[in-house]
């Protein structure tokens, strides 16, 4: 895969080759304290360099005696000339090396190492030397104004050891620096190691969403083909199939010739399938049109009473037929609706055709129309003094006797093509499709649809539509 | 492989992978007991507070090359052996861990149980290698199994069996007594020294003869056992692999 790049971080620069410097993992100011406290203790001057030769830390007092040679022109000018040489000594070899000052002092100059590399130097002194009890003659002889008795005093004055001990608590200086330059090294490639590990996981969820688009995306190009699919297919069938109904009807009604009954009840037959045909394509043009977007609706304000009167007299035949009773219950008071006649007219009928189909013989199916105050969703009423008065809604209940809907099915019914009953020898007919558009309908008239339980037995659905909030030039003005 | 002429040094890197808790970073810490202090560093180990590895454990070994003869200035080989995090959710940082590694120890668990988990963590690597794009062919691997000394374990039988079904050669160990620990790292050293040897002819840059560098090695880390000795604990596999396949 082409996204499954290698890591673009790499561990390697920090524990394999990568080169700890003393100044990258130690804090100068701590460091500065350490050999301080060192001093303090052990009363011999320290100086830390890095292995670029920067003075790191510098715990080292002038001493009397350099003080004092100071103040002379010689005296500074050889004192100048030892300090120099120190601080460029190298380490050596072995990683300790002792330099000679000319007052009898002696400087320590090791190396200190991490990761069996060489990172610094620790510059030890001026100290003198154990054995060392008089002036030396290069000492006395520096400068002409050098007071002999005065030099002895001052060189008592300067810190004396033996090597062997400076070795010893140099060593120990080490290994205390050793010890926080590990802390530091360790801390430092956790925190890298972290950064290093976030942005490759980073990466990955990134790779990962990409792949997610691309499926969306593609998912998406698919849905909108399936749509435009079926909007060309339902079109291209609907218009062979008005020719059929168009000829069998004009059969049926003797154009071409009068029929016997045998033949006009055949006739009959294909014109009867043929607009269930129909309906069944108006249907799925409907609903593709509906998941494209596409619906044209016709919005205009209305009264509900006159779509409901029509649809029960519409379907008035059908329940007498099967023996249902049909009844309509309209209270007083409903609002004028903003919406598309037809469509809510083709809701409703869709609704109560359903219920009489499922409701067996000597049952009731009520269409009823209210209005209802919003109650909001229990608790969750925040700002209802701003919403209340837009939450009046008409409310139109289809309540059956049939044969109820399964709870878990209750949501279900709205997809399309689904039926609660999907076996090929079902009990009722249909394709599936009338619920879902039903839904969609609702909620292009910003309603919504939900299933009740009618007690004991059968099913209410409740379409609820928001009363229009009136615009501000319909709002009556009060003189 | 790091190779720095102007410090004289070559860098290796070894890594012990396997499933969680097959004894990876016990490894390492008996690796760092039964070592002399001369040449190893200190451990490293990145972990968490319940004692599980969250990056990973780093131990670092630096050993000089000097040419017998003096021909030569001496050079210093650094081996650094790293463990990764065995649990499935750190999959990120196993990857890094795992770039530019000259050589694995893959460390599995010997009990019965573990048996899944050893090949999750086996095709793990592989996906990781492939991934990386390191060639999963050439990689000197050895595989250790650990934890001998607890019962419900593969018998001898049954590991010698698997040994000679696979290339790679195995190791038994017991690492939390420290047994099998030395073998596993010298099975490994040998078989990643022989292959950088053939490829970057490393013997003659260290002054040194090939066969004489995991000796030496052994003699610097304080070992008092022959590497012959050690490498001779092998079961199956071959350790010579890669200097019969690449010369």
């Amino acid at each position: 895969m082409s996204t499954d790049a290698p890591p673009n971080v790499s561990i390697e620069d920090l524990v394999l080759d990568g080169r700890v410097r003393i100044e990258d993992m130690v804090d100068r100011e701590g460091l500065d304290e350490l050999c301080k406290s060192f001093v303090t203790l052990f009363g011999i001057p320290v100086r830390i360099y890095s292995s670029d030769g920067a003075l790191l830390a510098d715990a080292a007092h002038e001493q009397e005696l350099c003080a004092y040679l100071g103040g002379m022109p010689d005296g500074r000018k050889a004192c100048a000339a030892i300090v120099g040489g120190v601080r460029a000594q190298d380490a050596g070899e072995s990683g300790d090396v002792s330099r000679p000052c000319f007052t009898g002092a002696t400087y320590r100059v090791m190396a200190l190492e991490y990761d069996g590399r060489r990172v610094g130097r620790l510059i030890v002194g001026p100290f003198v030397p154990g054995s060392l009890s008089e002036p030396p003659p290069t000492l006395l002889s520096v400068d002409k104004m050098i007071d002999p008795e005065k030099a002895k005093a001052l060189l008592a004055k300067m810190p004396r050891a033996k090597a062997e001990t400076i070795t010893r608590i140099a060593g120990h200086l080490k290994s205390a620096l050793d010890l926080i330059l590990f802390s530091g090294h360790k801390a430092h490639v956790t925190s890298k190691m972290h950064l290093a590990s976030v942005r490759e996981s980073y990466r990955q969820l990134e790779e990962k969403t990409a792949r997610l688009q691309e499926a969306f995306d593609r998912l998406k190009e698919l849905d909108k083909l399936k749509s435009n699919f079926l909007a060309t297919v339902s079109h291209e069938l609907r218009t062979p199939l008005t020719s059929i109904i168009g000829y069998s009807e004009m059969l049926s009604e003797g154009l071409a010739g009068e029929l016997r009954s045998e033949q006009r009840e055949f006739v009959k037959t294909i014109h009867d399938k043929g607009e269930q045909l129909l309906s069944l394509i108006m249907g799925l043009l409907d609903l593709s049109k509906l998941e494209s977007g596409t619906m044209r609706m016709q919005v205009r304000g209305l009264r509900i009473e006159p779509v409901l009167d029509e649809v029960v007299s519409t379907l008035t035949p059908t329940a007498r037929k099967k023996g249902v009773n049909l009844q309509l219950d309209v209270g007083a008071g409903l609002c004028e609706l903003k919406g598309d006649p037809e469509r809510l007219r083709q809701v409703f009928l869709n609704l109560v055709e359903n219920a009489i189909k499922f409701t067996p013989s000597a049952g009731f199916v009520t269409l009823g129309a209210r209005m209802v105050e919003d109650a909001g969703d229990g608790d969750d009423d925040e700002g209802l003094s701003l919403l209340a008065p837009t939450r009046a809604m008409l409310e139109v209940r289809v309540s059956d006797t049939g044969i109820g809907i399964p709870g878990r099915e209750k949501l279900k019914v709205f997809d399309a093509f689904y039926q609660v009953d999907g076996s090929s020898t079902r009990e009722y007919g249909g394709t599936g499709l009338g619920l879902s558009i039903v839904k969609r309908l609702v909620e292009a008239h910003s309603g919504s649809i939900r299933i009740e339980d009618n007690a004991p037995r059968g099913t209410v659905f409740v379409v609820s539509i928001p009363q229009p909030t009136p615009t501000v030039a319909e709002t009556p003005r009060v003189a | 492989m790091q190779i720095n002429f102007g410090g004289r040094e070559i860098a290796v890197k070894l890594v012990y992978y396997g499933p969680a808790l097959s004894g990876k970073t016990t490894n390492l810490r008996a690796l760092h007991q039964l070592t002399t202090d001369q040449s190893r560093g200190r451990l490293m180990t990145l972990e968490t507070k319940d004692d599980r590895t969250l990056f990973f454990d780093m131990l670092p070994l630096t050993l000089r090359a000097e040419s017998p003869t003096g021909s030569s200035p001496g050079m210093s080989l650094r081996i650094k052996i790293f463990t990764v995090p065995g649990q499935v959710l750190h999959a990120s940082t196993r990857r890094l861990v795992l770039q530019g590694a000259d050589g694995v120890a893959f460390i599995a668990d010997s009990q019965v149980s573990e048996t899944e988990h050893n090949a999750a963590s086996f095709l793990d690597l592989r996906r990781n290698l492939t991934e990386l794009s390191m060639n999963v062919k050439s990689l000197p691997v050895v595989i250790q199994f650990n934890k001998r000394d607890l019962p419900r374990v593969r018998t001898d039988e049954e590991l010698a069996s698997l040994a000679t079904r696979g290339k790679e050669p195995v190791f038994k160990a017991s690492a939390v007594n420290g047994q099998g620990v030395l073998e596993t790292f010298f099975g490994l050293l040998h078989m990643t020294w022989t292959k950088l040897d053939t490829e970057h002819h490393l013997a003659q840059m260290l002054g040194i003869e090939s066969k004489d560098l995991v000796p030496m090695a052994a003699r610097q880390l304080g070992l008092k056992t022959d590497v012959a000795t050690l490498l001779s604990a092998c079961v199956g596999g071959n350790l010579d692999r890669h200097r019969q396949v690449t010369s």
